[in-house]
């Protein structure tokens, strides 16, 4: 049965290399040599989960309204250059070494056009993370739909949750706090969550975060 | 404070009254922006003061434009400071944000002109009407807006969404701090994306947005401020030759098949440089297309210039380089001369001759733009 989903697991990754939405190839960083490459990658991923190694993946969707820092949070993760980043157009994917686990995160659009395309990369996803712009007062209410929205997903059931407060480098962010009230987290009871005040320009609780994260990915697959 | 939850939303348990929960630390005031038992259903370590927990509170309406009409605002130099500001339900007004900031948002404005120093994140219109601006920012978006003109520098893909009749122009504009504005933003005035914009919501027939005409004059279109606001005591110009940003031509028909690529490697002096070369190349009547500041690494340097490779591995460790791509017929001729001319003790690549100049340009702009793409 692991097997099989594995197996699913590494098919649907390849189906989804090319963006459905806008067929624009996905600027993939840790597969650029070629499918052959990507076979293997696939089949020894799953050859390691057989022999039970330490080096356990995860798959993070990074989703939240256009503008909310999610390039810039992936960016952050990868320990890469966040001075120059560009609005999502399909998607982006960077795998990531962290406390043992290999994170492969898939940081997808969030335009409003291209929102219902969301639902292609729900399946086999561990771990949500949910990117608010904190200082975008006028768009909170269209944020908190669209989580709610994201939380009654069937493919996304029990799926544990971390919602970034972001962009708390703002002056005018609003705190953690305010933004759980305001979103009524405290009524979430299908899953564990957690909210986390951050900035990803410059790291400041990104890393807090992802403890959480780290932590609850271990008590789910226990 | 109203819950902000769409009342179509179905919880799938059942609400029940909430559990009572040991909280860790009871300590904190209510006010705490920590306080764990809003942040997580998980036990927790006690909250963690961040650099936001610790800063001096301010107002947000400091940082605000809300619901003026008929008026000449904004922010002289100096007094954002690299901030964030934020501009809603303005009609008919005249605003000029002349300093930098680290993002900028507006919201329901009509008729507006809007001046808008460099800003270091994003610039994001929404439900915007009859709006003409300038705009230097890391990133341009648009949602739900109709009828704008954009005189714009942008560092990366401007985009728009559900927007009709935009019409977009290079920057151009200058003020006495601009240049050190874009210095504090972290932008490059030799990176500038504006003519080449991306639609979220094209329509098939139809273009939701254009290039505005070449000899467009901006002040025409976004007046200087009025000598009787409080803007006066800036010298504002939007000529051409004046620009903190130099003129591209960008995705415009070139009018000559022929295109140089010159460009400048790190050094004390090569902004002026680069400048300097558009300015003497302009008065030639050659037409400046497109300017990119990259860094560049070994491997890069092999596969961008090729044969011509050899002696410039070591140019590109001090830092960034300047590139330039300049159009004309004998072109390429010109920029030979000029690079020996005036530039005869700086490190330069011009290329050399008309038959591989083109490539030469596509290399290095294919790089760049795959450099700077994510």
């Amino acid at each position: 049965m692991r097997i099989a989903r594995s197996l699913v697991t590494v098919v649907s990754s390849f189906r989804t290399q090319v963006c459905s939405c806008c067929c624009s190839i996905a600027h993939v960083t840790s597969w650029d040599n070629g499918s052959g490459f990507d076979m293997l990658q696939g089949l020894l991923s799953i050859l390691r989960k057989l022999k039970s190694t330490p080096d356990q993946e995860v798959r993070i969707l990074l989703l939240g309204l256009d503008n909310g820092g999610k390039t810039t949070l992936l960016k952050q993760l990868a320990s890469e250059d966040i001075s120059h980043i560009t609005p999502t157009q399909g998607f982006n994917i960077k795998s990531v070494q962290s406390q043992g686990f290999k994170l492969n995160v898939w940081d997808i659009g969030g335009q409003r056009k291209i929102r219902p395309y969301w639902r292609n990369y729900f399946e086999n996803t561990d771990v949500l993370i949910y990117v608010i712009d904190s200082a975008d007062r006028k768009r909170f209410e269209e944020t908190g739909q669209e989580l709610a929205e994201l939380l009654d997903e069937e493919k996304l059931s029990g799926v544990p949750v971390l919602i970034f407060a972001n962009k708390q480098d703002l002056l005018t962010a609003a705190p953690a706090s305010e933004i759980a009230e305001g979103l009524n987290l405290h009524t979430i009871r299908d899953r564990v969550w957690q909210i986390q005040s951050c900035s990803a320009l410059t790291g400041e609780g990104v890393q807090d975060g992802m403890n959480w994260l780290c932590k609850s990915v271990n008590a789910k697959k226990k | 404070m109203g819950c902000w939850f769409s009342k179509k939303s179905k919880r799938k348990s059942p609400e029940k009254e909430p559990t009572p929960k040991t909280v860790e630390d009871k300590a904190n005031s209510s006010s705490n922006a920590n306080n764990i038992d809003l942040c997580s259903n998980t036990t927790e370590d006690p909250p963690k003061q961040y650099s936001w927990d610790k800063r001096e509170k301010v107002d947000p309406k400091d940082f605000m434009l809300t619901g003026l009409k008929d008026a000449t605002v904004g922010r002289l130099p100096g007094k954002l400071n690299g901030q964030q500001f934020v501009i809603q339900d303005c009609d008919n007004c005249k605003i000029f944000v002349l300093d930098h900031s680290a993002t900028i948002t507006i919201d329901d404005c009509t008729n507006c002109c809007i001046v808008m120093g460099p800003v270091k994140g994003s610039v994001f219109f929404r439900d915007c009407k009859d709006i003409k601006c300038v705009v230097a920012c890391q990133q341009f978006r648009t949602r739900d807006c109709q009828k704008m003109e954009v005189f714009l520098c942008c560092a990366t893909q401007p985009i728009i969404e559900a927007s009709t009749g935009m019409k977009f122009g290079c920057f151009q504009y200058y003020y006495p701090e601009l240049a050190f504005h874009f210095k504090d933003a972290g932008l490059s005035i030799f990176n500038n994306n504006w003519s080449n914009v991306h639609d979220f919501t094209p329509v098939s027939g139809e273009t939701n947005w254009s290039l505005l005409p070449e000899d467009t004059v901006v002040l025409d279109h976004v007046p200087a401020p009025d000598p009787e606001s409080e803007f006066k005591s800036v010298r504002v110009s939007a000529e051409a030759s004046r620009s903190i940003v130099p003129m591209t031509k960008g995705g415009r028909r070139k009018e000559s098949d022929e295109s140089c690529l010159f460009v400048f490697f790190s050094g004390d002096y090569t902004t002026a440089n680069a400048r300097k070369l558009i300015d003497e190349a302009s008065g030639k009547g050659f037409v400046l297309i497109q300017t990119k500041e990259v860094s560049m690494r070994p491997e890069d340097v092999s596969r961008v210039f090729q044969n011509d490779a050899e002696g410039l591995l070591e140019w590109i460790t001090n830092g960034p380089v300047t590139a330039l791509e300049l159009n004309g017929d004998g072109v390429v001729e010109a920029c030979k001369s000029m690079a020996s001319d005036m530039f005869s003790g700086t490190k330069v690549f011009v290329s050399d001759n008309r038959n591989t100049s083109s490539r030469d340009v596509d290399n290095f702009f294919n790089f760049a733009d795959m450099q700077m793409g994510l």
